[in-house]
């Protein structure tokens, strides 16, 4: 008789797609081979594990279409199982488990895709927080503002592609037009995702205004982030990133520099 | 052994009355919200609002606003060998401290294996071992949250040579050993009975009045297999005849008691929840014409036991 422990050890396995034939033992048959049984909970597994995904990764999900997608996800249910029973949190390395694919070499924006849609799904359920508007900032003498660091709504997401990665993710949405189409040679794009209030947003970047947001992100002054940027950048205007950022409500608090 | 009279000393801030509710699904938010239909409470699967923010939170407070809410846990894995997981315990404490729920329910099964988390609801091998295990889990489950909880009989696909103690008995047994109460669920009975070949009706006799206080009615599906025929619990369709039946013999002996329609996959307009909910209330109000005069029922189930 097997302890309750290695029991269930073993069952996992064969959710995950082992052999059941050495749980056979342990299960009454009662009309059915034992491993039928067992592929009912395999079954569960597979099926409701992938549903998750197709939830979190539907324009993904779009994209491939229903076997494809069903197979990818089913080899990923089975490398990378769920730590958490939150199924939000689930399919955090979905992405690039898409990028080693050869079977998905074709479409080569497609890992892209997903990290822009993990991007979205963590802003989604981030914590709410007030954002930071130009009003708290009113009482900051003029020459600190290269002193100035913030804490990052805690939505924030950045990411780079060289995909136009929002035209792809804006034509699959439920409700776009079925005709749209997209050029991908309009060449990579710089996103921030954050969900200041109720809806997640997408913004684009400059180059130069993704690397300072980034500087910004990590806790660096007004004056360094601008300072890298515009060694990435030379034309770089921080006045308009910054205005852009305020207003989407990227900031959650700021201190001076020390 | 803990205290079992500070879990139900505790006076709720809003219990679930007898009557049928429904499972809150997204796609129905905001017509619920709309048309504020006329039913007894809401439940939800309380994994899905664990996040730390973000709309699903602002949903649900909307909806607490309006209708008594049950948390109905799909993760803790009471059934697992070894230690629950505390973050998971953590984030349920909270959960339930925000909506102050009207009941907190769990399963008499497990999902989770070193750390891994199936998704699925798999049936125990009923065991003096298992019995310890599930019985602890529940009770550091309890004193967790300081309130009594339910916990509900699983459908079944497959049973184990080791198993040593029929579900029933092994359901009463938990609720001895950890003073939990039962969430009774009829579509699970009948499942397991036509799946395993016992009798469906035996099994809900077994179960005391004053233990149930939540009821769940779903719709589940057949696959045949070697020509023979399994059902799958799979919350995708209509409550079936015969799960009716059973539940009509049930109210009759229990009386009107809080009742849930779950349906979680292909989920269909509000307006066929909201019609299975009313089948379940006319069953209640036909069994018990006079319910109404009685002491409130909910408090009766609130503080059973």
């Amino acid at each position: 008789m097997p302890m309750l422990a290695e029991l269930q050890n073993a069952m996992r396995d064969v959710s995950l797609g082992g052999d059941a034939a050495v749980l056979a033992p342990a299960i009454i048959g009662d009309g059915f081979a034992a491993e039928q049984r067992l592929n009912i909970h395999r079954n569960n597994t597979t099926i409701l594990l992938s549903d998750a995904l197709a939830a979190t990764y539907s324009v993904v999900y779009k994209l491939v279409g229903e076997d494809f997608f069903n197979a990818v996800a089913r080899l990923f249910v089975r490398a990378q199982p769920p730590r958490s029973p939150c199924l939000f949190e689930y399919g955090m390395g979905f992405a690039d488990f898409l990028a080693t694919l050869p079977a998905a070499q074709g479409l080569p924006y497609l890992a892209d895709i997903a990290r822009l849609e993990w991007c979205w799904n963590e802003a989604f359920h981030a914590l709410d927080v007030a954002p930071l508007t130009s009003v708290d900032l009113a009482d900051v003498a003029p020459q600190s503002y290269g002193d100035l660091v913030f804490t990052p709504n805690p939505s924030l997401r950045l990411l780079a592609s060289p995909f136009p990665i929002k035209e792809i993710w804006d034509v699959n949405q439920c409700g776009a037009n079925p005709d749209a189409s997209v050029n991908l040679d309009e060449g990579p794009q710089s996103l921030a995702v954050l969900r200041p209030r109720g809806s997640v947003e997408m913004i684009e970047l400059s180059p130069g205004g993704f690397i300072f947001t980034e500087q910004l992100a990590r806790g660096a002054s007004l004056e360094q982030a601008f300072v890298t940027a515009s060694n990435a950048e030379a034309q770089f205007d921080p006045s308009s990133t910054l205005t852009v950022l305020i207003t989407a409500g990227a900031f959650h608090t700021f201190a001076l520099k020390a | 052994m803990m205290d079992h009279t500070a879990h139900t000393k505790r006076s709720l801030v809003s219990p679930i009355p007898a009557r049928a509710g429904i499972g809150l699904k997204a796609q129905h938010y905001q017509e619920i919200i709309d048309t504020q239909p006329d039913i007894g409470w809401l439940e939800v699967h309380s994994e899905n609002y664990m996040c730390a923010g973000g709309p699903t939170q602002n949903w649900l407070n909307a909806m607490r606003e309006r209708y008594p809410i049950s948390l109905h846990g799909v993760g803790l894995s009471l059934g697992t060998a070894g230690p629950l997981d505390p973050l998971h315990l953590e984030r349920l404490v909270a959960l339930e401290r925000r909506v102050e729920p009207g009941w907190v329910s769990e399963h008499l099964s497990w999902s989770i294996a070193s750390g891994v988390y199936l998704n699925d609801l798999i049936a125990l091998p009923y065991t003096e071992e298992s019995l310890g295990v599930f019985s602890e889990h529940v009770e550091e489950m309890q004193d967790a949250l300081n309130r009594r909880v339910l916990i509900e009989n699983p459908s079944s696909y497959l049973r184990y040579e080791h198993s040593v103690i029929p579900e029933p008995e092994f359901l009463l047994e938990v609720t001895r050993l950890s003073g939990c109460a039962v969430l009774l669920d009829v579509n699970n009975v009948f499942v397991s009975a036509m799946n395993h070949g016992f009798d469906p009706i035996q099994y809900l006799d077994q179960i005391p009045t004053q233990l149930i206080g939540e009821i769940h009615l779903g719709g589940h599906s057949q696959t045949v297999i070697n020509g023979r025929t399994i059902r799958i619990d799979d919350h995708g369709s209509r409550v079936c005849d015969e799960v009716w039946e059973l539940y009509e013999h049930l109210i009759a002996r229990i009386g009107p008691t809080p009742t849930l329609i779950e349906w979680d996959s292909n989920v269909p307009e509000l307006d066929v929840l909201l019609a299975e909910a009313a089948k379940a209330d006319t069953i209640m109000a036909k069994a018990h014409p006079f319910a109404l005069l009685q002491t409130s029922e909910e408090a009766r189930h609130a503080d059973a036991g």
